[in-house]
């Protein structure tokens, strides 16, 4: 008995000793976020938490992160915002009064970040922002948010309709969901397409919400264009997908906004989504950004599926240029917004730089799927592979 | 204006009818039935759904099969969710009154923790899958073969309950228990067993519907609410507890949605199956074949 005591008291001096230890060893840096665990964009935020979950894994398997020189350990402190973004202002609000987190990461999607740039202002709390892209962003005068996406309305109607202008289309067919940032690209692209010279022949919007768009399938077959733009979200795209492959529509130009990108899309629809053209600014397959591929198959290797291209890629990126800013200037607040501000940063989709709170490195691109893989299709000096024609639909 | 008898449109409101009908089916039996509203209906879809999706992912089983599995899984819970909250909750008279909106208390408890379970354990990521999605030829129409199942299967359903209401015992002890709920039990039906049954029944449709589904849609673990929804719309536009109004609520619903829109456009369509149902309510409060009040 006395024996069995004596090794456990061993052990226990054992044990407070390596607390000890641990606790002279550098504190770690908390890093705080909101993000939609629950609620109406759970799905979409799930890949947004996954890249900053595999980032944090990976800074600390290399010692930690950077800060000005010595290396301290992550922690992420994540609470859920229940698709709210009046929550996601309170979260932040709380991260930063009562958390007293070293750092923050961005929530999301455009309605969340828009809630918390108050917050970011208020305290003069610096934040790399991620998946949100609106003409709205333009019109924030903050100091303390940054917006990687080149995705931003205006540019991707005017590159679009360069882009169906390339491939001689002449005739446009229009597919619009009725929510911002879908009806915000139509309204540039509509003009974009007419000062190209080319004919808009079907320019309608649908209720989010739809269940069957037969009769607009039905309709644009007839007008018989040889694009077809469907500015969707990702319910209605699979609505596009399923019944234009019904209908049978042949338009050699095929584009669907908001989905594809996404890792379900390419289960549900296998072969058919070949030849799709969509959003997005990266691909693992761009040779000059050496770190794309190694995310692409860390994520891959850790997750079970592919990273959506666009949020996921997005968030990385958030990463990273938070990233390399803290290494430069460690974590005061002041040196920190001055480094994200002012630095170029080396990340998977290749350079970022801001003026003001947009990235003015990145060019609006376009992503089309080739063999089960998003492919840079344009601008042609980001081009990954050469876009192909959609040869209609596998039966 | 050709369009209109075009018979892509035809097929394409008789799909969207049988989903309809097929989405409303469980929940008829438990809010027509036992006036319990069953806001947790679209979560048990999805759950159905995950079955659906996990057989044929994890074990390669087709979602034909994989839909007993869902159904008997969303039977067990139908159990459950009656021994556990429920039992006393029929019985005692005194909050007999009150059931309906106690009911709808429990159930969005149920839905909660329904839906967080599920992100739990599937994670929050859509899943999806491909099955069954060949393309059918029928001279001018084309439509994928999951589709034409959902239609068969839906309609087959339909009708299996309604014999069952009509023929067995068991349904027959049903309805007198939804005419009469005292003078049932003196005659000897043991209205305990009976609601079991209708909890069991209508939670299995449920399962049935969201594995159905999940061969032409995306499952989340949040994604069932606006089933609940569609589901709510169609039982009371058909009135409560008659399946023959909610297949006749289905019809309506689906073809005007179809119909509406194309002599309209795409963007009222919202306005124009609330607008059919609140003009319908205005005009018929019990729905299109409900009994009217006492």
């Amino acid at each position: 008995m006395m024996k069995l005591l004596k090794v456990f008291r061993m052990f226990a001096t054992g044990f407070v000793l390596a607390m000890a230890a641990g606790s002279w060893a550098a504190e770690p840096v908390r890093i705080g976020m909101s993000m939609a665990k629950t609620g109406a964009f759970a799905a979409a935020g799930a890949g947004q938490l996954n890249a900053y979950q595999l980032w944090a894994e990976q800074v600390n398997a290399a010692g930690g992160l950077d800060v000005a020189g010595t290396r301290r350990p992550v922690e992420l402190v994540v609470y859920d915002d229940q698709s709210d973004p009046a929550k996601a202002a309170a979260i932040y609000e709380k991260l930063i009064t009562s958390d007293k987190v070293d750092l923050l990461m961005s929530p999301w999607g455009s309605p969340a970040h828009f809630a918390v740039v108050g917050v970011l202002e208020r305290y003069k709390f610096p934040m790399v922002g991620s998946s949100a892209a609106s003409l709205q962003i333009r019109s924030l005068k903050a100091k303390n948010i940054w917006f990687p996406t080149s995705a931003i309305p205006d540019a991707l109607g005017a590159e679009l309709a360069k882009l169906m202008q390339a491939q001689g289309v002449k005739a446009v067919a229009i597919n619009t969901v009725q929510l911002p940032f879908p009806q915000e690209i139509k309204r540039y692209l509509v003009p974009a397409v007419q000062a190209a010279g080319m004919k808009v022949v079907y320019n309608e919007e649908y209720a989010p919400g739809i269940k069957d768009m037969t009769a607009s399938m039905v309709a644009i077959k007839r007008a018989s264009p040889d694009a077809v733009i469907s500015l969707s979200y990702p319910e209605d795209s699979m609505l596009y997908m399923k019944q234009a492959r019904e209908q049978d529509l042949r338009a050699p130009f095929q584009f669907v906004a908001v989905g594809p990108s996404i890792a379900f899309f390419s289960k549900m629809f296998g072969a058919n989504l070949d030849n799709i053209v969509t959003l997005g600014h990266w691909s693992p397959d761009q040779k000059a950004w050496p770190k794309a591929k190694p995310f692409f198959d860390a994520y891959q290797a850790k997750y079970g599926e592919a990273p959506d291209y666009l949020d996921v890629a997005l968030a990385w990126v958030s990463a990273e240029v938070l990233q390399q800013a803290v290494a430069k200037a460690g974590l005061d607040k002041d040196k920190l917004r001055a480094a994200i501000a002012s630095g170029t940063f080396d990340t998977i989709d290749g350079p970022v730089a801001f003026e003001g709170v947009q990235n003015r490195l990145t060019p609006a691109m376009f992503l089309q799927f080739q063999q089960g893989k998003g492919q840079i299709v344009y601008p042609p000096s980001q081009q990954t592979a050469p876009f192909v024609a959609k040869s209609g639909w596998q039966k | 204006m050709a369009q209109i008898l075009s018979p892509e449109l035809l097929l394409a409101a008789l799909m969207l009818a049988s989903t309809y009908a097929l989405v409303a089916l469980g929940l008829n039996l438990i809010y027509g039935a036992m006036r319990l509203l069953n806001v947790a209906h679209g979560d048990l879809m999805v759950l159905g759904g995950y079955v659906a999706w996990s057989g044929f992912t994890l074990l390669g089983l087709s979602p034909l099969l994989g839909l007993f599995g869902a159904m008997l899984l969303a039977a067990g819970l139908g159990i459950a969710c009656y021994t556990l909250f429920f039992k006393r909750l029929v019985r005692n008279t005194a909050i007999a009154a009150r059931l309906e909106a106690n009911s709808l208390l429990i159930f969005f408890g149920v839905s909660i923790i329904l839906q967080n379970l599920m992100s739990l354990v599937f994670t929050a990521d859509a899943r999806s899958y491909s099955y069954m999605d060949t393309l059918v030829q029928w001279g001018s129409v084309s439509i994928a073969l999951n589709r034409l199942v959902i239609l068969g299967i839906s309609a087959g359903a339909t009708v299996a309950v309604l014999c069952f209401l009509r023929l067995s015992v068991f349904g027959i002890a049903i309805r007198a228990l939804i005419q009469q709920r005292d003078a049932a039990s003196l005659i000897g039906i043991d209205a305990d067993r009976i609601n079991i049954v209708v909890f069991c029944l209508g939670f299995a449709l449920a399962g049935l519907a969201g594995a159905l589904i999940s061969m032409t849609e995306s499952v989340t673990p949040f994604g069932g609410f606006p089933f609940t929804i569609a589901a709510f719309v169609v039982v009371i536009l058909g009135g409560l507890g008659s399946l023959g109004g909610a297949v006749a609520g289905s019809l309506l619903l689906a073809f005007v949605e179809v119909y509406g829109v194309t002599l309209t456009s795409a963007a009222y369509r919202s306005i124009l199956v609330y607008g059919l149902f609140i003009l319908i309510l205005f005009v018929r409060p019990q729905g299109l074949f409900g009994r009217k009040a006492n």
